[in-house]
């Protein structure tokens, strides 16, 4: 594929850019917000599942027969049954067939919390009742935890099969490493540890599946299943033909990624619909939710050199890093293929050496969660962007001033390939300084240290990438075992007889983001209308068309280019009717204000409703070609993507609509206690043109809440025993309203070149940046100590450790 | 997430209430404000086989002074608690750990005994009553017992109630005129358990303590006292330095058990200066420091 | 088995005679006896705060009580919010300041917010971001939330001079 057309982005608008009120909302705030919990079918049965204790231990025995003799209980299904029920679980990773992933344990379990035997029966309590009856004999095997003993010869293995817990390994080198190295006065290493945390949205995954014997029919409502594109693959685990599988999107009680492709859940009401023939719902509960829910977050170590000039100028990036992905493996390398979209952030650096190692470990699985990857490299990078500051006596500004990819320099080519479209991040940064009030606390930090208060100014300028293509799931391969392609989105816009429209979507879109209000206000940019009168529904996967749903920021992008496809359409037909009406020429006329009228002649004209009463009722009144109704759909599939290059040194486009942001932290930290408090809290976001500001800003206040949680308080500890620490939440932290600051938002709009409008994803970003700024903040506040923290989340015991090591050094 | 099977028994006064427990032994738990039992109970780590509801009993619904004492009913509500201003000017410190228990919701329906009953060595009103200086009374058919708060606290989660008794009142001593409180507290989040809670009380006479107590959550298996404290400050003018050396005396003896928030080494360093921060505190309130 | 109790509830005005197992939980009684799915539950361990709900004025987490304790008392649930179709100055609120993302911490967040107006007509954003620590938000960041509620205050205020 060639680089896009460029797109001027002229015409004023009257609807992009409002913040109006969300269509989603008033079900939401009537408490009929539908969500899959609230769903019963007539004679619906509930799952609960037996989840392992153990970390790493052979099943040797289970004993279904006092769960079974329960009243109330339908089925008791082990692993080993499931697996005769069900083929594996969808996997991307490199190699499922030696890290097989089932719905149940068979033969060993491999983490605190993996379902071992499922229970069905007439309500949750009884379910639970009899899964406390079932007895399963284990026999210990010795856990692998640490991602690095893990990598030793002679480690227990995780996977017998795949006989190392290796799953991917490899070295990519792009542009002249060795000449960029040479180049570089200096050479700043660093060995860095993002530990895991997770999104936990406040509703856990759920699913209803309804298998009708008669039809051999299967339908599930989910919370959880974008991706329609791939639902064959779910069909095929639950062995049924992959036209008899129909899947309902259910709006989600928050995703932020973990929802993404939440295949278990549905598998396990699916099955045990199958084998029940009653429809079966399983509902995570938060214990689930925290062990079992396979979409932890991203766990890394890295060991770092960024090579450097004398006078600041970055030369060269090499980095190594460890991932543990904990027993399972689903979703591949692509979060490193997220890293690899931005790898030199916002950065002209030449030359990139990147190693990974994929290591399994005995944990749950990761799976996405907002940045998916990339917000573990922004902080590395912006790590190491301080670091090389510090080492060399600079201003954390000025280093990062002297390196940005200047306005003039888009469309820009990062080494790996990728493409970033727009930008101008001096100006976002001045805006933030200005914002976070920086001369304002730099002067207080000082003021204030006479007083022995610790006040620290944390900096960061990063990437959010947005809108995916698929490539980045196997360019990791040189022989990918399963491509994955476009990620198209689509939609189907409907204009009534009186000229009301409906929008169809495809996909699990409404995680809590604004799908329906994004479409509306789009739908209602094209046609002239009041965005509340736009009706938004969803289709189920059988009537449907190819779509992704949300993920990687793509979303908003994706449907605006599916919407002015579908648009076009409707108004060419429009545009015949309106001609014929008329008595015109169709080059004669142009749209106005809802309507079709002939050019200079404004009271000669056809309203949309008009044209559409025509379309619907009068077909024989109009020109033969011309069939009846006004509908029409567009599936629009990703704008730019080329290919990788076949040695891998160029991984092709993959990535291309760049958002930037850059944040102010201002913390002060108690050095006795380790205790960080925010004082002030600026982020200035670029995501190209914005649709709704308001809901935008939104998504960056959330975000930032979250990575303020992943850098201070989240974590899923296993330890040395691999027993799982975090199974409730008062020991899985989430930020409360007191823990958040007040965050000062602020918004510079660089338009894409490429998309409708401009629009840049903008979903992910005040989390990829947060944790950055928040680190560089402890940092400066604890410069007289001489600390840096490089243990994420920087919890009080670690920071009051780095106090003690800086000292001891 | 869902409890097992239970017996429930309502008690409509504490005779009928005493009496279940009479008969239903130890398979039976009282359930008063329920925010910590029925947790566990969701979780299935308390499977009782029969619970006692006492939120039905009226009499115990009460928080009034009495012989030099502030009394409190097992059916009073923290908020009730958080509202009475006897309470709050006669026994300052418990009020104010209590203001540190969870959330308003946590707090409307759960109960100062009740807290004292579940004895989690992280909770701050265990702490409080060790700190004032409380006694619990324990009540059976047969009659009832007075156990001094320093006898009371087990070990974690386990306490001197016998499984035939109810813990009716809880009574916090109240401290003479001159006396400063402070309850101070480490969590990782807003509201969250404490990592380390600490409750000082100082007594000032003509600038000098003459009397102190201190108490620790998050530092044993068990609420803890620190009578060192007392031992250190008695008959000094309350200085940084003799505070300081108070603090070092309060948790120098202790082994605080580690868990994800906070190892052994981190909860005695905190302990250390949480102490400092709550005897200063507590000065201060006293009038000292002038 | 244990014996099913019989019980009497008014939820949002309306009276309803049940038999209940004394295990269920008040939320689960709502939701699957009553059918309110309104009520969310989303750790049943009386920390996020979704499943809040009035009972006789006061908020209190419907997880963490049995429905058999809610015998003889009035409930109050995000369902009976608004007066038929128009809806409450809390609702109008958040809609306008975009209080919400997802929606599932919503209904809990509401019956918070109401009490908290309920006892404080005009409360700063200090008073309303601590009021609202119990309930988890995983969307918004909370900032939203507080400047809806606050709106929402001056609505009602508004509303109650005019």
């Amino acid at each position: 594929m060639t680089q896009p057309a460029v797109r001027e982005h002229t015409k004023t608008t009257n609807w992009v850019g409002k913040s109006i009120r969300r269509i989603e909302d008033p079900k939401f705030l009537k408490g009929k917000g539908g969500y899959i919990a609230d769903h019963v079918l007539p004679s619906m049965l509930h799952a609960a599942l037996v989840k392992s204790p153990y970390a790493h231990a052979r099943i040797t025995h289970i004993d279904v027969s006092e769960a079974q003799a329960l009243p109330g209980v339908v089925a008791v299904i082990t692993g080993g049954e499931a697996a005769s029920l069900c083929d594996p679980l969808p996997d991307f990773g490199p190699d499922p067939s030696k890290h097989t992933w089932r719905l149940l344990a068979v033969d060993k379990v491999r983490y605190v919390g993996e379902g071992v035997v499922a229970v069905v029966a007439e309500s949750r309590y009884v379910a639970e009742d009899a899964a406390s009856l079932v007895v399963v004999d284990y026999e210990a095997l010795p856990p692998i935890v640490d991602p690095e003993e893990a990598l030793k010869p002679g480690s227990p293995l995780v996977h017998d099969a795949l006989g190392s817990n290796v799953a991917y390994e490899r070295t990519f080198t792009f542009g002249d490493v060795d000449a960029a190295f040479a180049e570089a006065d200096h050479v700043f290493e660093d060995r860095l540890h993002w530990r895991r945390s997770g999104s936990q949205p406040i509703e856990p995954v759920g699913a209803i599946a309804s298998y009708d014997t008669g039809t051999g029919m299967m339908t599930i409502w989910e919370n959880s299943l974008s991706f329609t594109s791939y639902l064959f693959m779910l069909a095929g685990t639950l062995k049924i033909p992959s036209n008899k599988l129909d899947v309902h999107p259910v709006p989600a009680g928050g995703s932020f990624g973990s929802k993404l492709w939440a295949v278990k859940p549905a598998a396990i009401a699916g099955m045990l619909s199958k084998a029940t023939g009653r429809p079966v719902q399983y509902m995570e509960d938060r214990h689930d939710a925290l062990a079992n829910n396979d979409h932890q977050g991203s766990d890394r170590i890295y060991r770092v050199k960024l090579g450097v000039k004398r006078d600041g100028t970055m030369t060269g990036l090499k980095l190594h890093a460890i991932e543990d992905y904990g027993a399972y493996i689903q979703f591949g390398l692509g979060h490193h293929g997220n890293a690899l979209a931005q790898v030199t952030g916002p950065y002209r650096i030449a030359a990139v050496e990147y190693g990974l190692q994929a290591v399994l470990t005995n944990k749950n699985q990761q799976g996405a969660y907002r940045g998916f990857g990339s917000e573990v490299n922004n902080w590395m990078l912006e790590r190491m962007v301080d670091l090389a500051a510090r080492e060399l006596g600079m201003d954390r500004r000025e280093i990062r001033r002297k390196n940005f990819i200047q306005p003039d320099q888009f469309p820009y080519f990062i080494p790996t390939g990728n493409v970033y479209d727009s930008g101008d991040y001096e100006l976002v940064l001045d805006k933030t300084l200005d914002l976070g009030r920086w001369e304002h606390w730099q002067a207080e930090k000082l003021r204030l240290r006479q007083e022995g208060r610790h006040i620290g100014l944390g900096l960061v300028s990063c990437q959010e990438r947005s809108v995916f293509s698929a490539t980045e799931f196997w360019f990791w391969f040189d022989k990918p075992g399963a491509p994955v392609t476009s990620m198209p989105e689509s939609v189907t816009l409907d204009v009534d007889a009186l000229g009301n429209i409906t929008a169809t979507l495809y996909s699990c879109a409404f995680w809590g983001n604004s799908p329906e209000t994004m479409t509306a206000q789009l739908v209602a940019e094209e046609f002239d209308v009041d965005p509340a009168s736009v009706s938004v529904v969803y289709a189920g996967t059988s009537q449907g068309l190819p779509a992704t749903g949300p993920g990687g920021s793509r979303f908003t992008v994706m449907i605006a280019g599916a919407i002015e496809g579908a648009s076009k359409k409707i108004k060419d037909k429009a545009f015949k009717i309106a001609a014929h009406q008329l008595e015109v020429s169709v080059e004669d006329l142009e749209w106005k204000d809802n309507g079709i009228e002939v050019k200079g002649s404004p009271g000669a004209r056809k309203t949309l409703g008009e044209v559409a009463i025509m379309a619907h009722l009068f077909k024989h009144s109009l020109p033969d070609e011309i069939e009846s109704g006004l509908e029409a759909s567009q599936v629009h599939d990703h704008p730019y993507t080329t290919l990788p290059s076949n040695d891998r040194k160029d991984l092709g486009v993959f990535y291309p609509f760049m958002g930037h942001a850059c944040h102010v932290a201002v913390v002060e930290v108690d050095p006795e206690t380790g205790k960080v408090d925010f004082l002030d809290y600026a982020a200035v976001h670029d995501c190209g043109t914005m649709v709704n500001p308001r809901s935008l800003e939104g998504h960056i206040i959330g975000g930032t809440a979250q990575g303020i949680g992943t850098a201070l308080h989240e974590e899923f500890v296993y330890d040395e025993n691999g027993d799982f620490q975090s199974g409730t939440f008062l020991n899985y932290l989430i930020p409360t309203s007191m823990d958040v600051p007040e965050i000062k938002c602020g918004h510079h709009e660089t338009p894409s070149p490429w998309t409708p409008y401009g629009i840049k994803g903008g979903g992910e970003g005040g989390r990829m940046m947060a944790p950055g700024a928040i680190f560089s903040a402890i940092d400066d506040a604890l410069e007289p100590f001489g600390v840096r923290m490089r243990v994420l989340p920087a919890t009080p015991e670690r920071i009051v450790e780095a106090i003690e090591e800086a000292a001891g050094a | 997430m869902k409890s097992a099977p239970f017996e429930y028994h309502a008690a409509a006064t504490l005779a009928e209430a005493l009496s279940l427990k009479h008969d239903l032994g130890g398979d039976a738990r009282v359930l008063a404000g329920g925010q910590s039992l029925i947790p566990l109970m969701h979780f299935r780590l308390a499977t009782p086989a029969a619970l006692v509801d006492i939120n039905p009993v009226a009499e115990l619904d009460y928080v009034r002074r009495a012989n030099g004492h502030v009394v409190i009913g097992a059916r009073t509500r923290q908020a009730t608690m958080l509202q009475s201003e006897m309470a709050a000017s006669a026994a300052p410190l418990l009020v104010e750990a209590v203001g540190w228990v969870g959330h308003a919701q946590i707090r409307h329906r759960g109960t100062v005994a009740g807290s004292v009953a579940h004895a989690d060595p992280s909770a701050e009103i265990p702490t409080a009553v060790l700190a004032l200086g409380g006694e619990m009374v324990c009540r059976s058919v047969a009659g009832e017992r007075v156990v001094p708060a320093a006898e009371f606290f087990e070990g974690p989660f386990t306490t001197a109630v016998a499984d035939d008794e109810i813990l009716t009142e809880v009574r916090v001593a109240v401290w003479p005129e001159g006396t400063g409180a402070a309850w101070m507290e480490l969590s990782r989040i807003y509201h969250g358990f404490p990592v380390v809670g600490v409750g000082a009380l100082v007594h000032l006479s003509d600038g000098v303590v003459d009397r102190a107590s201190v108490a620790l959550c998050g530092m044993a298996a068990t609420p803890v006292l620190a009578p060192a404290v007392a031992d250190v400050l008695a008959g000094n003018e309350p200085n940084a330095r003799v505070i300081a050396e108070a603090a070092e005396a309060a948790v120098s003896d202790l082994e605080p058990p580690g868990d994800i928030h906070g190892s052994t080494t981190y909860r005695k360093k905190v302990g250390r200066v949480y102490v400092r921060r709550a005897l200063a505190a507590a000065v201060e309130n006293a009038g000292g420091f002038r | 088995m244990t014996a099913v109790r019989q019980i009497t509830v008014s939820v949002n005005g309306q009276t309803f005679e049940r038999a209940v197992d004394p295990r269920l939980a008040l939320v689960d009684f709502l939701r699957d006896q009553l059918g309110l799915t309104g009520t969310h539950i989303g750790c049943e361990q009386g920390v996020c705060g979704a499943c809040t709900v009035l009972v006789d004025g006061t908020s209190v987490l419907s997880c963490l009580m049995l429905a058999v304790q809610a015998d003889g008392s009035e409930v109050s649930t995000v369902e009976g919010l608004a007066s038929g179709l128009e809806l409450h100055p809390l609702q109008e609120a958040f809609w306008e300041k975009q209080g919400l993302q997802c929606g599932f911490c919503t209904p809990g967040m509401l019956m918070r917010a109401k009490e908290i107006l309920d006892h404080d007509p005009d409360p700063t954003s200090e008073t309303v971001r601590e009021a609202i620590a119990g309930n988890l938000c995983r969307c918004t960041g909370y900032q939203f939330i507080v400047e809806s509620i606050l709106d929402a205050a001056e609505r009602i205020r508004v509303g109650s001079n005019a």
